[in-house]
Order: structure tokens, then sequence, then C-alpha cells
């Protein structure tokens, strides 16, 4: 009763090997398309990488820690791999179902696992690349954490996919086994000794033979109940919870070592301008409106159009003709019509009026766009044009 | 001894079934419509009664009441009569318990759609609703109790210690938190007020959650689950265990759906430990049930009945794991307002409450009319219909959900927001459709049960009294050796109840009366003034619509968020607010500080046609708002109503004052709108709504650093 018999016995079992193949020439495929399309830049920095950083696997800086999102995936980690190591339990138990394979045999089912996870795992990483665009969704967060976390939860769900095929597949095998044994009349095969399994210890089951001895004598329209002890892992883990309680209770309302809600704000409010000053020093992106000039690009004026006509004519009109708020194609401007005023009612608004201050939505560079857009409406005399507001101003 | 003959009652336990299964297809397609009109808004065909923000509150109200709750009446009046070897108490009170139900929902449905809400979500039903609601209840509570104390066993099991503990929390949170003082016959505003307001209905919202989806059903899931697979219960001991701490603890955890509002820290800091001193409670359930099937496992692949509750079980567990999680802070930041808490929800919804109802359903009815089910295969394919219809549901929702917040927090390096808030919504439309068709899946499912179920009926003959035999319960009861110290409080049902509120009123009072009492709690600010009367309008037509059910008023003290929306929102700005309209999902913006943001025409152009001022808005438009003019005669009344519940309008403000204000601010809105070209008419719906939306958040900007703590 060799485990390798019934995987033998299994009709269609080819597929298996014919997909595994399939699977790795898919991996090879989509390394080599890579490899040829990727530019020398990006070859030489990747060979550049593990020296660039000396804590090269050290991948998650402390600022990345910090991140929920970080935090949230490492816990699922680690419940993805405790299922997976519950399942491989689970697995291994189905395994030795029918009879207590020889070492052999147990090494040729690993090795089947192992070719077939590690074929899985190739793709994984394969179709992470294709995920490329969603990396900018995370804010504050490298590019290379988004990917191995996302990588290896990923690789674990791959992982626990397999197992459970793997032991559904074992299932399948060991019923086909005992009816085959019930039809033939034989005796059922007996394990020697009742292995206690992992499972079975964390757990504190008794056998079922114990059953009678655990029984309360209660009987509720036919209900019964046993006395089994409390597992041992849930028990600790809720005395686990209620430490948690009293630490983080003292953390932030006795030590005050975590921060508030309001103190967090804070503390985020002033990372964020740090960073924000590290950055607009390197970059040329400090209009404000007293620099602030005309920019007569093509490049800058459709990027203002855009904006335009996608947020501004809500207001003002699809061609500036105004609407809700007031014409800006005329030469008559209730809060001057120079560039430099033009940036400031954008920046700021006017409030009391309806305009609202869009310093928060758009950046300088891009404000600065939208104004001389707008400057480039002047004279385009659109249909259904409100009439005059303010006063003239050339 | 004699052995007594009597009949179980299988009457009202069969109407209870119709009842299930007719409120259960109902709420579920008011769910679909609502989900539908997520992405395709015009499906209101224009009439307020199909708009989402009413739509929603009918689909929750269906669900949680009718469907759970006949499910609830249903599994109890058959359960409980086993286990206590007696017939109901009374017919009579079955009859009036059943009928009256059925009554409340269908008023509330009819009360929903006309849109006459409390605006506080899961207890929109108004004043004369919620008094029926306690009537039927206590006639419940009667017919439990009188069932309870005739019975011929001598201790009570575990799944009535769970009907007593829901009975009298249920109790407790319905009452306290519909007190509401009535302007008029569907009128009615809340007792409490802002963040005391936001405190008590998160902790009646959450405890529903607790004691309506949970409790009562674990009661169900220690009847039916050990008769369906036939084998013990797996630990006597952690059942009593995780009765108690269960019930102990839910009641405190409220706090956790107000994480990073204005409620005071350490109320919130108390909902997130809570929350994860449950987890073990709430896991103790669910290994009880699936211990029980050790043993049974091969019955599990054979029969539906158990796949059903198998799964029931383990979403139970996952839903109980998520939750905790979700509470945690940091966690928290992500998930809150998005549709993450939407597919969680239902997760425990549709897996939970939902596939158990069903796995009773199918135990049941062939036993009542005594006979087989009509097709096993069918009923299996409701299983994998319905599974693949839960995960179709879910899957799409945590990514929306996680995605949208995402885009939220996310900053160009500049420090600009990098995302508009209408281009999070429309990125994450695909998702949308994705659930429905996930949520069309489990409906059909529920539809072949019916078919199933009927077929069943068809070929079965139904037994309205079954025929049962006991003995009496003996004047003493023997005991004989050791016993649990827990058999004490087995044989008294009435210290029972006493020590279950005991355990369910300590976690409310610690964290409710210590918001209500201590000031510094809620800083006063100055410069924070009543609503005027035709704001009160405003607002009363805001909840009206149900507009809290898409747009927040709370904005978090979240870079991105006072970024996106402005200063974050203070305890101290809502002390007017009966009822307090923080919502607890964005599928719009949030409002708070929406005021002075946009023109006045902006708004009515807005209302009018959503797309226009905002292209590719998911939001439904509100075109009878330009139609229906104000009902200003109620105006006095909503006035007196405010000033009971201590809003300092002046004396006498009511009789004269307040009409003429009103006129006044009508007549500068209309003129604000005329100068844009807009003839809206003063006394229209939209022109009270606009003066309430330019209003919020604008107090605090009159006195910035004025906020002090009065002692």
């Amino acid at each position: 009763m060799k485990f390798i018999h019934y995987l033998e016995k299994i009709s269609g079992v080819s597929i298996y090997g014919l997909s595994s193949l399939l699977i790795f020439a898919l991996f090879f495929l989509v390394m080599s398309i890579w490899a040829l399309r990727a530019d020398k830049h990006m070859m030489e920095e990747l060979r550049r990488l593990p020296l660039d950083k000396a804590s090269f696997f050290l991948i998650a800086t402390p600022s990345d820690i910090d991140n929920p999102f970080v935090v949230m995936a490492i816990i699922i980690m680690i419940i993805l791999a405790l299922a997976i190591a519950l399942l491989a339990n689970v697995l291994r138990g189905a395994a030795q179902i029918p009879a207590k394979p020889d070492a052999d045999d147990e090494e040729l089912t690993n090795d089947k696992d192992l070719s077939y996870a590690g074929g899985l795992a190739r793709t994984g990483s394969a179709r992470n690349m294709a995920m490329l665009p969603f990396a900018a969704v995370v804010t504050g967060l490298s590019d290379t954490t988004f990917y191995m976390i996302s990588g290896v939860i990923l690789l674990e769900v791959v992982v626990l996919l397999a197992l459970l095929y793997n032991v559904k597949l074992v299932l399948s095998i060991h019923k086909k086994n005992k009816t085959a044994a019930e039809t033939a009349g034989q005796e059922a095969i007996q394990p020697a000794v009742p292995r206690v399994s992992w499972w079975d210890r964390v757990n504190r089951f008794r056998s079922k033979e114990e059953e009678v001895e655990l029984d309360l004598g209660h009987d509720y329209d036919g209900i019964r109940e046993l006395d089994n002890r409390l597992p041992p892992w849930w028990l600790y883990g809720f005395y686990c919870s209620i430490l948690f309680a009293c630490v983080y209770l003292w953390r932030y309302h006795v030590s005050h070592s975590a921060p508030l809600s309001a103190e967090e704000y804070t503390i985020a409010v002033q990372k964020a301008e740090l960073q924000k000053t590290a950055y607009l020093k390197k970059a040329a992106n400090l209009v404000d409106e007293n620099t602030v000039k005309v920019l007569t690009g093509e490049g800058d004026l459709a990027a203002g159009r855009k904006v335009f006509e996608a947020t501004c004519f809500a207001c003002h009109g699809k061609a500036g003709e105004g609407g809700v708020g007031p014409n800006l194609t005329d030469e008559y401007w209730l809060h001057g019509g120079s560039i430099q005023d033009v940036f400031k009612s954008i920046k700021y608004g006017w409030a009391d009026k309806g305009m609202k201050s869009w310093k928060d939505d758009f950046s300088p560079s891009q404000i600065a766009q939208i104004a001389s857009y707008v400057l480039s409406l002047q004279g385009t005399h659109p249909a259904n044009a409100k009439p005059a507001q303010g006063t003239l101003s050339k | 001894m004699e052995i007594e003959k009597f009949y179980y009652d299988n009457k009202t336990v069969k109407w209870f079934g119709y009842a299930v299964m007719f409120w259960g297809i109902v709420g579920m397609l008011a769910g679909l419509w609502a989900a539908i009109a997520m992405y395709y808004p015009a499906l209101n065909l224009g009439l307020p009664a199909t708009t989402f923000g009413r739509m929603r509150p009918v689909h929750t109200n269906a669900v949680v009441f009718a469907f759970v709750g006949n499910g609830i009446f249903m599994g109890v009046y058959y359960s409980l009569q086993r286990l206590c070897k007696t017939r109901m108490f009374s017919d009579t009170l079955s009859k009036i318990h059943f009928w009256g139900w059925q009554l409340i929902i269908v008023a509330g449905a009819i009360t929903l759609w006309a849109g006459k809400t409390t605006g506080k979500e899961y207890a929109e039903l108004e004043w004369p609703i919620d008094i029926a609601i306690a009537v039927v209840w206590i006639i419940f509570g009667i017919n439990l109790f009188g069932t309870i104390i005739r019975r011929r066993e001598s201790h009570i099991y575990v799944a009535i210690w769970f009907y007593i503990a829901t009975w009298v929390t249920v109790a407790m949170l319905h009452i306290v938190n519909s007190i509401e003082l009535p302007v008029s016959m569907w009128k009615s505003y809340s007792w409490y007020a802002g963040v005391q307001d936001a405190l008590v209905q998160w902790w009646y919202g959450h405890n529903a959650v607790a004691f309506f989806l949970t409790t009562p059903y674990l009661g169900l899931m220690y009847y039916f689950l050990p008769k369906a697979a036939n084998r013990p219960i797996y630990s006597y001991r952690l059942s009593i265990i995780h009765f108690w701490a269960l019930i102990f603890i839910y009641i405190w955890a409220g706090p956790h759906h107000l994480l990073y509002t204005a409620l005071p820290d350490w109320a919130q800091s108390l909902g997130v430990v809570f929350s994860i001193m449950l987890i073990a409670p709430s896991w103790g359930g669910m290994l009880n049930g699936l211990f029980t099937l050790r043993g049974a496992w091969d019955k599990v692949k054979e029969d539906p009945v158990l796949k059903f509750l198998v799964v029931a079980i383990t979403c139970y567990g996952m839903a109980t794991l998520e939750g905790p999680l979700l509470s945690l802070k940091s966690v928290n930041t992500i998930s809150h307002f998005t549709d993450w808490t939407i597919a969680h929800v239902h997760i425990g919804a549709l897996g939970w409450n939902g596939f158990l109802t069903f796995g009773v359903l199918y135990w049941l009815i062939p036993r009542m009319w005594n006979t087989t089910l009509y097709s096993k295969k069918l009923a299996g394919t409701h299983f994998w219909i319905g599974t693949i219809g839960i995960v179709l549901y879910a899957i799409p929702l945590y990514w929306a959900g996680f995605t949208q917040s995402m885009m939220w927090k996310n900053f160009t390096e500049e420090g600009q927001l990098r995302f508009q808030f209408l281009e999070t919504v429309t990125h994450i439309i695909p998702m949308y459709v994705t659930r429905s068709i996930g949520g069309a899946l489990y409906l059909s499912g529920a539809l072949l049960m019916v078919y199933n179920l009927r077929k069943t009926i068809a070929k079965g003959n139904f037994i309205a009294n079954e025929a049962a035999e006991a003995a009496p319960l003996p004047k003493k009861i023997p005991t004989h050796g050791k016993t649990y110290w827990h058999r004490w409080i087995e044989r008294r049902p009435m210290q029972m109840l006493v020590f279950s509120l005991i355990a369910v009123a300590i976690g409310g009072m610690i964290e409710l009366i210590p918001t209500f009492l201590v000031k510094s709690n809620i800083p006063t600010i100055s410069s924070v003034k009543p609503y005027t009367p035709l704001e009160l309008h405003g607002r009363d037509i805001y909840i009206r619509e149900g507009c809290y059910l898409c747009h927040s008023q709370m904005v978090r003290p979240f870079r991105d968020e006072v970024a996106r929306y402005g200063e974050y929102s203070k305890a101290g700005e809502f002390v007017y607010d009966h009822p307090f309209q923080w919502g607890s999902k964005r599928t719009g913006p949030d409002l708070a500080r929406v005021g002075g943001k946009y023109p006045d025409s902006w708004h009515y152009n807005h209302m009018l046609d959503p797309t226009s001022m905002s292209p590719g808005s998911i939001m439904p438009s509100y075109v009878w708002l330009m139609d229906h003019e104000l009902d200003t005669s109620r105006t006095g009344a909503m006035i007196r109503a405010m000033r009971k519940l201590g809003v300092p309008y002046p004396d006498g403000y009511a009789a004269d004052q307040a009409g003429k204000d009103l006129a006044r601010q009508e007549a500068v809105i209309d003129s604000s709108l005329r100068a844009d070209k807009i003839q809206a008419g003063r006394n229209k719906e939209i022109v009270a709504l606009i003066a309430y939306l330019q209003r919020l958040g604008k107090d605090i900007k009159e006195a910035p650093k004025e906020q002090t703590a009065s002692k």
C-alpha cells in the first residue's frame, strides 16, 4: 500500500506534470521578455543594488514599519503563515491515513509539493511585475517594500491554494481506498499505534474512546455535553489579549508613551512638512504669487486646460464664459487680472464669494498653469458669455 | 413518577419560517437595488422612495429585523419548547408576537420609504414604531420566561442562556437608544446630542450586532448543530466561560466605531482594548461548534444542513477575528469610512446569519412536515451559489475599500493631495459592479431554497401539534456527587436574567455616564451657535433623504483629511446636533466643513444634477427638492422641541421671531440664487437644505482659537 500507487491510479494525473511544465515555460517566457525589454540603465541599477545600501536585506526601514499598511500586511503575513503551517500539518496527517508511508514515499510526496509550490511561486513573482502601476497608490512606502510585501502575501496565498488542493487530492484517494476496502470485505488497515498529531495535542483532544468518561450525563432533547478542557492555546490567547489591554491602556493613558489622536496628527504633519521642504529644495516648484510669470508653453497651457475643463468649468463654464462664477474671457476682473492676481485668486480663493482656495488641491506650478490658461482665454468671446463684472483691467 | 403527555406548537414556528423566507427575499432585493444604485444612480426612477438614501435603511432594517429577527423567533420557538419539554407558555401571546412583529416590519418599510426616519443607523424607525417594538419585545419576553418557568427539565441548556441574555440586552439597548422627543406623529429628535448621541448610538449599533445578530444565533447553533450532527457538545465548561465573557465584554466595544472622531480618547481606547479581548470569547463559540463536529466530518460532506452550518460558523470566526483587528487604530485608519466595513459586515450577515438560517430551515421544514428534503442536490447547488456569492461580494469590496483609502491618503511629493475625491470613487466602480453580481448570486441561491422548501412542504404533511412526553419537574431536584458550581444558576432563570443584565450593564454605564456628566469630555466652543430655523428645516431634509448614509460629518485628525476638508472636528462643535450626523461611510466626501466652500448656486445645480457640477458623480439627482414646498407650519414645534432638549433659543422665539428669521434667510439665499440666474422660489425645500449645508463647519472658523474647557 504505497502512497505512490494511489497517485498512479488517479486518472489524468499527467495533467499536473503538464501544467507544471506550462508554468515553467510561461515563467521563462515572461522572464526573458522582461530581460530583453529592460534598458541598460535599469540593469546597471540592478547590478549596483546590494552595494548601494549596506542593509539591503533590511528593506523595511523604521519609517516603513510605521506605515499602517506595513503593519497590517505583516499581520496578514503571519496569519497566512499560520494557516500554511496548519494546512501543511493537515496534509501530512491526511497523507498518513491510508498507511504509514515509509521514508522514501514521504520524501517523494514532499518533493512533489516542493516543485509544485516552487513552480507556482515563480509565477507569483512574474505576476508581481504586472502589478507595477498599483505601487504609486501607497504613500510613503518604497516600491521595494510594497512589492516585497505583496509578493510574500501572494506567495503565501499560492502556497495555501496548492496545499488545499493537495489535501483534497489525498482525501479523495483515502476515500476511494476506504470504499474499495469495504466492498472487498477486508479488514480495514489498522494503524499500529494511534498517532497523536500536532493538531490534537495543541487542542488537547481526547480520543473517541475516552468520550464516555467525559460525558456529563446532561440530556437536553437528546443533546449531550462533554467535559473537554479548554483548548490551551485559546485560554492563553485570552490571557494574552487581557495583558494586551492592560499594556495598551497603560501606554496611552498612564505613561503617555503612545500618541493620542491629536498628537498623532501633529507628528504626521511635522513629518510631512520636513519631507516637503526637503523635496522642494530640490525641485523647481517654488512659484508663488510674487514670482509667477505667464507660461506660454503648449504643454503648460494644455495642462492648465485639462484642470480647467475638469474642475473650474463647473462655475466658470467650459470656455470660461461664466455661469455660477464670473466670465473669465472679458477684460473685467473682480479681483485683478494680472497673472499674479489670478494666481492669488486660485491659490487662496474668495471664500465669501464662493470661490474656494485650491492650494491644497493643486501644486504651485499647477496653479501657474491654470492661471496662464485662464489668461489665454482673454478675448475669445465664447457663446452665452456672462455680462462683465468688476473693473476693467488690462 | 408519572409521565405527562403534551404537544409542541409547530404552527408558530411555521409562520415565522414563512416570514423568514419572505422577508429574506425582500431584504436581499432591497440590498441588490441599493448595490446597483451605487453605480447606476438613475435606478431610483426619479422617485424619492427608491433613492439610495432610503433604500439602504429599508435594506438594513429588512435583513436585520425582518429576516434575522424572524429567524431568531423561528429557532427560539422551535428549540425552546423541546429544551424545556413543554409547549410555549401561551398560544395567544405567540400569535400576538408573530403578527405584531410583521406589522412592525410593514410599518417600518412604509415609513422608511416615506422618509420618516430618526437618522440613527439601525434605529431609524420613528417613535410610534419604537414603542410598538418595545411592546412586542415584552410580549416575547413573557412568552419566553413563561415557557422556561413551566419547563419539565431541571436545568436550562446553554442555548437558553443565550436567549435570556439576548432578550434582556436588546430590551436595554432599544429603550436607552430610542429616548427621543416627538415633534409630530412621525418626527422626533434624539434626546442626546453630538458626541453623547454618537456614543449611545454606537453602543446600541455595535450591540445590535452582538445581541441581535450574534448571541441568539449562537443559541440556535447550540441547538441545531448537535441535533443535525448527532454529536455531543464539545465542552460544557467552554460554553460557560465563553458565554459570560462574551456578554460582559461585547457591550464595551461600541466606541471602536468612533476611533479618531471627536469622542474622548479614553472612551476610544476602551473600545479598542475590549474589542481585542473579545476575540477569544467569540472564538470560544466557533471552537465549541466546530469541535462538536469531531467525529462527524464525514457527515458534513453528505449533509447540506451541516455544510451550511459549518460555513456559517467559519464565517462567524472570520468576522469576529476581523472585527477586533479593524478596531486597532492603525488598521482603522485605513478601513473606516470605506467599503471594507461593508465587506466585513456582509461576511457576518451573508455567511453567519444567512447560512445558519438556511441550514436551520433545511433541517426544520422536513421535520415539521414529516418528510424528507425534496432535493438534496438543489440544496447543494444553493450552498455553492451562496458561497461563491459571498466571495464575489466580499473580495471586490475589500479591494475597493483598501484602494480608496490609499488614494485618499496619497500626497504628491510637493505635499498636495494626489487625487480629487471623485477620482477615488470612479476608480472603484468596477468593484461595485462585481459586488452586485455576488449579491445577485446569493439572492438566486435563496430563491432556489424557497423553491426546494416549497416542494418539500408540498410532499409532506404538516404536524401542527407534535406529541411529546416527559416527567414533570420534581419539587426538589436531586443532585448526586460533584456538580459544577454553574449548575446552580442553570436552575434559576430569573437569577440568570438578573446576572446577565448586570454583566451587560457595567460596560455601558462606565462608558456612558462620564461622557454625560464630566464637562471636560466635551470642551465648549463659544462661537458654536444653535441652527437658525431655516437651517433646522434643512437638517430635517438632510436626515429625511438619508444623506448621512453616504456623507460623513467628521473630519478626523489625519493629514489628508485636514488638507482635503479643513480643520479636524472638535467635540464642542456638535452640542446642538440632535441627532448627530457623523455617518459611518464616505461614498461621497465629508461635509463637516462644506459650508461656504461653494456658492449657493453650485449646491442648487448639484442637487438638481450632480454630474453637472462633478462629472462622473454617482450621486442621484434630488429634483423633488426643487418642487416641494417647505412645511413652515412645523417651525414653532421644532424650536420648542429643541428648547426642551436644551438648545438655547431665546424665550418666546418659537412664537413669532423664528418665522420671521426663517423668511429673512430664505430671501437672502433666494437673491443669491437669482444673481446666478436661478429662479428657485424662496419657499422650496432646496433653499432650506442649502441654508443647512452652507452653515456646516462655519461656526468654528469665527473664533478658531477660542476653545476652552469649562469646568
